[in-house]
Order: C-alpha cells, then sequence, then structure tokens
C-alpha cells in the first residue's frame, strides 16, 4: 500500500512537471511593473472634473470645486474659500514639519514612484516627502483600539487582476487644522475614509479611482479620478528637504511670508 | 546697471506671459500679484540652490541705490527636470529676470524667466 502511495505521488509530481503546473501555494501572481518615475497630469486641484473656473489653480482666490458636502462643510469649504481670498488660507505643509496626509498624497507636484512589491505597494511622493504604504499582504486593518488618526491613515489592499485596490482609514483629516485637501480650501473630516483603484491603463499612464465616504462632512460617496504619466527612461527623482531653505514662513494670523536671504520678512505687513 | 522699473510696459508683458502656468509651491501664493509680471535689470549675487525652492538674489542698481532683489522659484528637483543646474546662474552673471512681484512692493518675486545679457540666452518662459 505504502509502495502504491509514493508511486502515485510521484506519478502526479512528474506530470505537473511535464504539464508546467505548479502546486498552488507556490504561485505568485504576477505583479505588474509600474517601475519608473511618474508625474501627476495636471495641477494640484484635487477634483478637476468639478473645479471652477475649469482653468482655476488651487490657491487663486475664487477658485473651487464641488464636493457633495452637507451644508455645515458647504459653510466650512466656503470660508476657507473667502479665506483663500484674504491670503490667509496657509498651506500646512509651508511649515515643512507635517505630512501632506491622504488623499492629498494622490495630488502633489514633482514626481512619484510606484514600488510593487508582493506583500506591499509604496505609493513614494518626492514632494514632501511622503510615502503611502498599501499592505496586500492579507492582513485586515488594525482594530479600533489599535488605530489612532493619523495624516496618511492606514491602507490594506488585494490585487484584482491588474487592478490594485485598497482601503484607508484612520485618517486624522482636518481636525488639528493641519491637513488639506488642496489650496481651494477643501478640507475632509476625521470620519473619512477612502476606497482606491490603481491601475496602469496604457504604457505611459497609471490611473487611480479614489472614493471617499466622510459621514460627518459629505452627503454622498465622492469619486476623484487622479492620473499619472510616465516620466523619460533615466529620469531621477531626489531628496526634498523641505526645511533645507524653506523661506515661507506662516504668521500668526495665517499669512504665509517671504524672507529675504537674511531670514527677515520682506513683507511690509507682518502679523 | 540700470533698473528696468517696474512700468506700464512690463505689467503689460505679463498678459501675454501669464497662459502659462506657474510654479507649484509648497506654500500659498498670496503674496505675489499673478496678474502682472516685471522685469528688472541687474547683477546675481547667488542662486540659492536648495528645497524646498530656488531663490536668485539680484543686486539691482537704480541710479546708484543697490537693492538686492529675491526672486522665488520651483525646487531644484523639478528644476533640475527642465534643464537647469546649480551652475545655472553665477554670481556676477547680468541678467534680465521677469517675475511676479509681491503685492506689497517689497523687493521679491515669483520667478517667470530670465535673459544673460551676456549671450542673449534665455531660461524659464521668456516670449
Amino acid at each position: 500500500m505504502i509502495r502504491l502511495a509514493c508511486a502515485t505521488v510521484a506519478v502526479l509530481w512528474l506530470g505537473s512537471q511535464t504539464l508546467g503546473v505548479v502546486p498552488a501555494q507556490a504561485q505568485s501572481p504576477a505583479l505588474p511593473d509600474w517601475g519608473g518615475i511618474w508625474a501627476m497630469q495636471g495641477n494640484t486641484v484635487f477634483d478637476r472634473a468639478t473645479v471652477q473656473p475649469p482653468t482655476g489653480r488651487a490657491g487663486e482666490p475664487g477658485v473651487r470645486e464641488f464636493p457633495p458636502y452637507n451644508d455645515e462643510w458647504e459653510a466650512k469649504y466656503r470660508r476657507n474659500i473667502e479665506l483663500v481670498k484674504q491670503g490667509r488660507f496657509p498651506d500646512p505643509v509651508s511649515t515643512c514639519g507635517t505630512l501632506h496626509g491622504f488623499p492629498r498624497i494622490m495630488n502633489v507636484p514633482d514626481v512619484y514612484e510606484f514600488a510593487v512589491t508582493p506583500n506591499a505597494t509604496y505609493i513614494i511622493a518626492e514632494n514632501g516627502p511622503n510615502v503611502l504604504r498599501v499592505y496586500t499582504d492579507g492582513r485586515k486593518h488594525p482594530a479600533a483600539d489599535e488605530l489612532w488618526p493619523t495624516y496618511n491613515g492606514a491602507s490594506v489592499g488585494r490585487w484584482e487582476g491588474d487592478t490594485l485596490v485598497f482601503t484607508t482609514i484612520s485618517l486624522k483629516g482636518s481636525k488639528d487644522e493641519d491637513v488639506i485637501v488642496d489650496r481651494t480650501g477643501l478640507v475632509l473630516s476625521d470620519a473619512s475614509r477612502a476606497t482606491t483603484r490603481m491601475r496602469k491603463i496604457d504604457e505611459k499612464t497609471i490611473e487611480a479611482q479614489i472614493t471617499i465616504e466622510d459621514p460627518k462632512a459629505l452627503k454622498a460617496p465622492w469619486s476623484v479620478t487622479k492620473r499619472y504619466v510616465r516620466q523619460a527612461p533615466g529620469t531621477w527623482a531626489w531628496d526634498y528637504a523641505c526645511a533645507e531653505n524653506n523661506r515661507n514662513p506662516i504668521s500668526g494670523t495665517g499669512r504665509t511670508l517671504t524672507l529675504g536671504p537674511d531670514g527677515k520678512p520682506l513683507d511690509k505687513v507682518v502679523d | 546697471m540700470t533698473a528696468l522699473r517696474i512700468s506700464t510696459v512690463a505689467v503689460l508683458l505679463g498678459t501675454a506671459l501669464l497662459a502659462t502656468a506657474p510654479v507649484d509651491a509648497h506654500h500659498s501664493a498670496a503674496m505675489f500679484d499673478d496678474t502682472k509680471v516685471v522685469e528688472l535689470t541687474g547683477t546675481v549675487k547667488e542662486l540659492q540652490w536648495a528645497n524646498p525652492h530656488i531663490w536668485l538674489q539680484v543686486i539691482v542698481d537704480d541710479k546708484g541705490k543697490k537693492t538686492e532683489w529675491s526672486i522665488e522659484g520651483g525646487s531644484p528637483n523639478s528644476l533640475s527636470r527642465q534643464g537647469w543646474r546649480a551652475t545655472t546662474f553665477k554670481a556676477g552673471d547680468v541678467v534680465t529676470v521677469r517675475f511676479n512681484p509681491m503685492k506689497d512692493g517689497s523687493p521679491g518675486g515669483n520667478f517667470v524667466g530670465a535673459k544673460f545679457m551676456s549671450d542673449g540666452r534665455t531660461i524659464g518662459r521668456w516670449q
């Protein structure tokens, strides 16, 4: 009996080799090649599908998008838009001390790298710098008592064919007024979470479809598409040490100052 | 050097140049007047080639009164990918520089473009 069993196993093994069949546990799904250097398409308006005016840029007075805010957060957005007009809506990252945070990490200038590995994908933004870690090793999000609100939150995902699908939770949002979504004045709450679907739609383009839910701020899910364009082969990404020579601190009233080479404000009004 | 004073001609220049998007910054650009482009000629004191933004320091001599202007540009990272180098501007270079001025008239601005007076080379947006 033992001899027969061994022979059966041997035949099955030989058969699998002949047919090129690998035992299931040894299979590694083919991961897409997202190598190279990429840059976000367009300017840093987060939801370019709804921005008004259509050519508006984040930070220009009067430019806005139309997320499905509830009344309270629409009013908050309008207050921020008014502060932009007054030059008193500072960008929190001007301090060079905090992260852009998610989802803004998907919406920054300079270049990106997307490092795909079997157990995690790392979205690396040169600007900041910022790193979003997306674990794909089968883990679940941490239990509630193991989480605290952070800039980029906690992301876990899976591969659906060539598409990375991940969910991001535990975001601090704007509760400490040090995270924005863009400089039009967009903000989200600490109840926000998102599901992102990323895939390479052609050899030169990676697309991220981000659907945000925020029971405190939004009446409905808010979907935004960002695209990243492959840069020329051999392109470099570099250090971005924001504090190296930051000559644009923020005043106590939210005004962004401009320092001269002696470190003193050039601005005539400093308040 | 003689400064080309902020003038109507220089301001009108901006109308065409503004069709091109400005450089992304890590901070609000509310201090700059992006409806205007002004032009000054002076001598480069130094190029501060560091993140988050490069700064071009230019000494402008206006009838004997010397003023140091601070012109802010993009990150060295992005500019290097556009062909800039840390040595693009050298101390002593005589340049005409165009920029969005600070709204309050302080001697600073947001870089638009520059022309080297020695050989006519231009960099940035220059039409």
